[in-house]
């Protein structure tokens, strides 16, 4: 079974701009998060929200500037458990990683997010009796992609 | 229950159920036929009553269906639920590919703009 995947992109900037846009909570909402909560440092366990689906915790594994950045969050738990999680790392959870390296043509960026086969039945039953949770806004979001 | 909500929640239990090495091993060797209790778990150093169990975690995930036969059950994988699983991943990539594509469209409207 598939555990991971991974996409590729050329960002026409220098590596730092692009570190900082995906590092600095400021810059972050302008494409990701509506809102960030807390410090996007290594160990730190700031909270991600999205209008109208609600908040995610996420654990900060690694802040390398200028090159990699690295999180782990918890995509099936609900609301409630995501922000009352006293401990993202107690819990199953996929591991994001952003890999930059400066290019000719600017930044090269590697997205990989990993850990897919390892939802324990736990998350799934979670899953399952709550909608307001975060499998509910990814469906969602993709809904909305392929109608466009 | 809606399809959407369908969709995700056995996404969340079809994952679950594979993230085992004994039932991932179970899997492949149910791609190819259709097992008993016996084949699937053999050499899996498991006792029967525990290869009994991780077949229902794969039943109630629809990863598997069960027949019985005489005395023996016959397991087939569910190809359809595999599949539903990978279009599930398919569509998480193609989420992140809208994110990176508007990653990029805000750092290099922004480097046009400085």
């Amino acid at each position: 079974m598939q555990d991971s995947i991974e996409r590729t992109i050329t960002v026409n900037a220098p590596i730092e701009r692009v570190f900082h846009a995906i590092t600095d909570p400021e810059e972050l909402v302008k494409w990701f998060p509506d809102a960030v909560e807390g410090t996007i440092a290594a160990g730190e366990q700031p909270t991600f929200e999205f209008e109208g689906y609600g908040k995610s915790k996420i654990y900060i594994v690694a802040k390398d500037a200028p090159s990699y950045f690295a999180y782990r969050w918890v995509p099936g738990t609900t609301t409630e458990d995501a922000v009352g999680t006293p401990d993202v790392l107690s819990v199953t959870n996929t591991l994001v990683e952003f890999h930059l390296e400066a290019t000719n043509d600017g930044t090269s960026v590697v997205l990989r997010e990993s850990g897919f086969a390892s939802f324990p039945p736990e998350i799934a039953a979670s899953a399952f009796k709550d909608n307001s949770g975060g499998w509910d806004y990814m469906m969602d979001r993709l809904g909305k992609l392929f109608s466009e | 229950m809606s399809e959407q909500m369908m969709a995700q929640s056995s996404a969340a239990r079809i994952f679950g159920a594979l993230g085992d090495q004994v039932r991932l091993e179970m899997v492949r060797r149910l791609a190819t036929q259709s097992g008993t209790l016996s084949s699937v778990s053999q050499n899996l150093g498991i006792s029967r009553q525990a290869a009994r169990k991780h077949i229902q975690v794969l039943s109630d995930a629809n990863l598997v269906s069960l027949a019985p036969r005489g005395r023996e059950t016959i397991i087939t994988l569910e190809k359809q639920t595999v599949a539903d699983a990978h279009q599930f991943i398919r569509e998480i990539e193609a989420q992140w590919d809208r994110r990176l594509a508007a990653l990029k469209a805000q750092v290099e409207f922004d480097s046009t703009n400085s």
